[in-house]
């Protein structure tokens, strides 16, 4: 049988293709359909003798009565909110930074990606530190000598709030530009000579030219920061462990401790369905809006 | 007027994306005294005390070189993937790209908390808890989509010609692949590659989970399960916080090129 | 001809020789020997490693046909836990003898994990044992483990500042708090500055330690130990956490130690920033070595104060030995944990590395209190150490402890009754689930 062209770089293509969705299938697609699928029964790991019992959706109107799980929902759209809110402005102001060249210009965009290239725990440990109640820089630059005014910041439930979000947006901003500045770049500078000749000053140039076109890259910039966000984890495990008082407990810090520190792997993974279909909602609305850019055959 | 607000605004900007690292980098150098001292000291005494005892104490040493295989082993098959599904992505016809494409994506957008569990579970059937396969495997799915996605328009951007040419020279699509293209895409695997490293290098979420034993632990959760029962050793922490990331710090510096270019990509058409 | 390309056996094996170097590379560890019979022990770092050296070679001196490999875990107990339940979970064969903390002989117990040890430690045995540690062993009527050390809450506290205003260590919670308000006073005026309290009270664990001192010596209790359902709305388990919020947070003791594990509170008062410190007994020996402390020598310790009308309760703590369900050996497991549990073994550990024993009889010896003076008065603190909840839930359990307490203490307008009742719900319904 002869197979033609056609056919043939059908089948090499698939089979280029094949290895990628067999990784993903097995360790993507699979847990997250046996993740719903364990959402459906009450497992007590270290109750065995009571097996995997079959409950319908008992755990998932458990979880709409959980006190504890609406105030970590609670909790995560707040940091996301304001998370996200910071890290545009600053990536804004950091993409129009290295938007400009000048002398020095490498260095300072290597210095900003610094804090992206940090690993998340070792940002967070860093921050946990420059809080710390004692040996805290933070409490060094605002009381200096007076130790008796250092304050406890973590130990605030509203301060240890903004401590996690100011660590995070301090090691996300930099990405966020990056996004943007990859939107600046396709403005023409034909655009604001011409508004420059109209007599149009900086500031009037940056918001009737910059903004409007940046629309779509500020856009891009928040889906995919605000499908991060809501996946955080890292930061909270180091730097406050949910505390205190649960005012930093989060989504994902909290299914963490049902399924891996409390054994209770039916209704844990009820909260990680939640997760996933929050973030999937998110993740839709991002490819719906890049879709047609990239995913377009170029013949 | 406007120039200098502009520089102040550049060295704000430099300053506070360096300071925390800077921070710590300074405590690693300090010594017992010096870090217990309320208030604190500004300039360190240059010590190496806790480069030594994170070494001797605390297994840095260890955690340092898992992390290398994971991370390393991890790139190399990501990438290897990658460059087979981006080749085939970008230039092939493919039936439900887009469907392929978004499915890709959607994948690194999984909660890690949705598929840890079954994935502690299949790893465990397997036997392969605490062994680097474990790890691996997990982070290739993870980060497969960012692979193929900057592989992908890296090929996307050579010229249409060069797979018509090869094949009146009587190229099959593997030699079309191998010795005309990947060459060529080379700066873009390269840059690939950078990210996708960085990614596993840092990763924790997996690792936490998946390696218990000291032995496998790679940097990340050596350094986030530090504190022991009875101690919280900062110096120590800072120290090997400052090993786990220099070698990061090199790299953007060295690539910062790439890796704008690379996390660019795909992000807005063009 | 046509050429045809098939670029899969090409895939295949460009992938198979990705995965082949994967197997060979191991991590860093030791692989054991084959030799007789060989015993693992899953252990933490101990502190003094010599000492184990020296316990683990006179073992395998008197029992030359077992070898004992020890596996080191991490320090701390959560990591160390599940570094051990992973194992287990797994029925792992390389596991033997292990550790167990004090609160989870229950969980390992209704798991299956650890293998019930009936008549290899009767109960004519079980009586040379504190009482306390025991019951901590102790699940459905069984016993699963041998208690190795204990731990139990002390009060330590500065006698320079004591004798200085002329106190006696205070016997009520209520003196105690007076007491380091004069003090702090005092000091103030001289210029000095100082805390009155240290304690932990970060959301943890060991908050819990802390609070359930308060509320057992208020007369309250967290748990019904009969029923099992949560105590917490008793009005002396709600009076001792009020007194916790109003008289210690942000009172005597500065608002930091709502941030406070066991090593940032001693911190405070090894700097001699406390009048009075509440941890365990491990504090004594570093809060008198003067290479560490700016207090060594004018530190005392007793038993933790109570309320009125109540009595003192710490909190019981420390580690004990567990055999593996699915360990293939046994007798030689049993025979190694027989040997670290006997009177001499235990007396060798108190002596060099300063842990409380569990044997009642080394409480009167000599040798044991010249080392560690500070044990002589301790033998009824560490008798009436109480146990937390002992139940294969008890992580649940402690997290909504946890979280009850957490929020109870650090916010001073706090609605106690609500949060009790919240509390009380959430554990009620966990524990109703293993019936």
């Amino acid at each position: 049988m002869k197979l033609n062209l056609q056919t043939r770089e059908r089948i090499f293509a698939a089979s280029l293709i094949v290895p990628c969705f067999l990784f993903v299938s097995v360790f993507a697609f699979y847990p997250i359909l046996y993740s719903f699928y364990l959402s459906l029964h009450r497992i007590i790991l270290t109750l065995p003798a009571l097996g995997q019992k079959f409950v319908w959706f008992q755990n998932y109107r458990q979880l709409f009565q959980d006190r504890i799980a609406l105030h970590s929902l609670t909790n995560t759209l707040i940091f996301v909110f304001s998370s996200t809110f910071f890290e545009l402005i600053f990536g804004l102001v950091i993409a129009m930074v290295i938007n400009r060249h000048f002398r020095g210009w490498g260095v300072v965009r290597a210095a900003v990606l610094v804090p992206w290239a940090i690993p998340t725990v070792v940002s967070s440990q860093m921050w946990r530190f420059i809080f710390n109640d004692k040996y805290g820089l933070l409490n060094y630059i605002a009381f200096g000598s007076d130790v008796a005014s250092y304050k406890a910041w973590l130990a605030d439930p509203l301060y240890a709030f903004l401590a996690v979000i100011a660590a995070d947006v301090w090691k996300t901003s930099s990405f966020a530009g990056l996004l943007i500045l990859a939107g600046l770049q396709t403005i023409p500078d034909e655009l604001y000579e011409s508004a420059r000749i109209d007599g149009a000053n900086a500031w009037q140039q940056f918001w009737r030219i910059t903004l409007p076109l940046l629309r779509p890259a500020l856009l891009i910039a928040l889906l995919f920061r605000t499908m991060d966000a809501f996946r955080v984890f890292d930061l909270v495990f180091v730097m406050t462990q949910g505390g205190p008082a649960d005012s930093t407990n989060v989504l994902q810090f909290y299914g963490y401790k049902k399924i891996f520190a409390e054994g209770l792997m039916g209704y844990g993974s009820t909260i990680s369905v939640l997760v996933f279909l929050i973030t999937f909602v998110i993740a839709i609305l991002y490819i719906r809006m890049i879709g047609s850019g990239l995913i377009q055959e170029k013949t | 007027m406007k120039k200098t607000v502009f520089f102040l605004t550049v060295i704000c900007v430099v300053f506070f994306s360096l300071l925390p690292f800077l921070w710590f980098l300074d405590t690693s150098l300090k010594t017992e005294m010096e870090i217990t001292s309320i208030p604190p000291v500004l300039v360190p005494d240059f010590a190496l005390d806790f480069y030594r005892s994170s070494i001797e104490h605390y297994n840095l040493l260890h955690y340092l070189w898992n992390s290398i295989i994971v991370a390393g082993l991890s790139t190399f098959i990501t990438l290897s993937l990658s460059i087979f599904a981006g080749y085939a992505l970008a230039r092939l016809r493919v039936k439900y790209k887009g469907l392929i494409m978004g499915g890709l994506l959607t994948v690194s957008m999984f909660p890690q908390i949705s598929i840890a569990g079954p994935v502690w579970r299949i790893l465990q059937s397997a036997g392969w808890l605490n062994t680097y396969q474990g790890l691996v495997l997990p982070y290739v799915t993870l980060t497969l989509p960012l692979g193929v996605w900057i592989v992908a328009s890296f090929f996307r951007e050579l010229p249409k010609e060069l797979e018509d040419s090869a094949k009146i020279d009587g190229c099959g699509h593997v030699q079309t692949l191998f010795r005309i293209m990947l060459p060529l895409a080379a700066p873009g695997i390269f840059t690939a590659a950078i990210l996708v490293f960085i990614y596993a290098w840092n990763e924790f979420f997996f690792a936490l989970l998946i390696m218990t034993r000291q032995g496998y632990q790679t940097l990340p959760v050596g350094i986030a399960l530090f504190q022991g029962e009875y101690s919280l050793p900062w110096g120590e922490i800072s120290a090997a916080s400052t090993v786990a990331t220099i070698p990061l710090v090199f790299m953007v510096f060295l690539f910062q090129k790439r890796i704008v270019r690379g996390l660019s990509a795909g992000a807005i058409k063009g | 001809m046509v050429r045809r390309s098939f670029p899969s056996p090409f895939i295949i094996l460009t992938l198979l020789a990705c995965f082949i170097p994967v197997f060979f590379i191991s991590g860093c560890e030791k692989k054991p020997e084959e030799t007789v019979t060989t015993v693992r022990f899953v252990t933490w770092k101990p502190n003094q490693p010599e000492v184990w050296d020296e316990i683990v070679a006179l073992f395998e001196n008197e029992n030359p046909d077992v070898k004992i490999e020890r596996e080191t875990g991490p320090h701390s107990s959560t990591a160390f836990h599940d570094l051990l339940t992973q194992k287990l979970k797994n029925r792992s064969r390389d596991v033997d003898v292990f550790f167990m903390d004090v609160i989870w002989p229950s969980e390992f117990a209704a798991a299956g994990w650890a293998m019930p040890l009936g008549e290899l430690f009767p109960v004519s045995e079980r009586s040379a044992f504190l009482d306390g540690a025991i019951l901590a062993n102790t699940y459905d009527g069984k016993i699963y483990g041998v208690p190795l050390f204990v731990d139990s809450g002390v009060l330590y506290y500065r006698t320079d500042l004591l004798k200085k205003y002329g106190f006696s260590p205070p016997e009520t919670w209520e003196r105690m708090v007076d007491q380091a308000a004069s003090i702090v006073a005092g000091e103030k005026k001289e210029g000095t500055g100082i805390y009155g309290f240290s304690g932990q009270f970060k959301q943890y664990e060991g908050l819990v330690c802390n609070m359930m001192e308060y509320i057992l010596s208020n007369n309250g209790r967290m748990i019904d130990p009969v029923t099992g359902k949560s105590d917490l709305m008793e009005k002396a388990s709600i009076g001792a956490v009020r007194f916790v919020r109003d008289r210690i947070i942000g009172n005597v003791a500065p608002r930091g130690v709502l941030t406070y594990q066991e090593p940032e509170s001693l911190d405070v008062f090894i700097q001699g920033k406390a009048v009075f410190h509440r941890n365990w007994p491990y504090a004594w020996e570093v809060s008198n070595n003067p290479g560490r402390s700016a207090v060594a020598g004018k530190v005392g310790i007793s038993r933790l104060p109570h309320f009125p009308g109540g009595e003192s309760h710490s909190t019981l703590g420390g580690w004990q030995l567990g055999i593996s369900s699915y360990s293939e050996n046994k007798e030689a497991a049993w025979k190694f944990v027989k040997f670290l549990s006997s009177e001499r073994v235990q007396k060798i550990i108190a002596v060099k590395s300063g842990k409380a024993p569990t044997r009642k009889i080394l409480y009167g010896d000599r040798e044991v209190i010249q080392a560690n003076p500070h044990f002589a008065g301790m033998r009824d603190v560490f008798a009436t150490a109480y146990p937390r909840p002992r139940s294969p839930l008890y992580p649940a359990i402690s997290n909504i402890l946890q979280r009850y307490f957490s929020k109870a203490i650090s916010d001073p307008g706090s609605d106690l009754e609500k949060e009790a009742e919240a509390a009380s719900e959430e554990i009620n319904r966990i524990v109703a689930l293993g019936r």
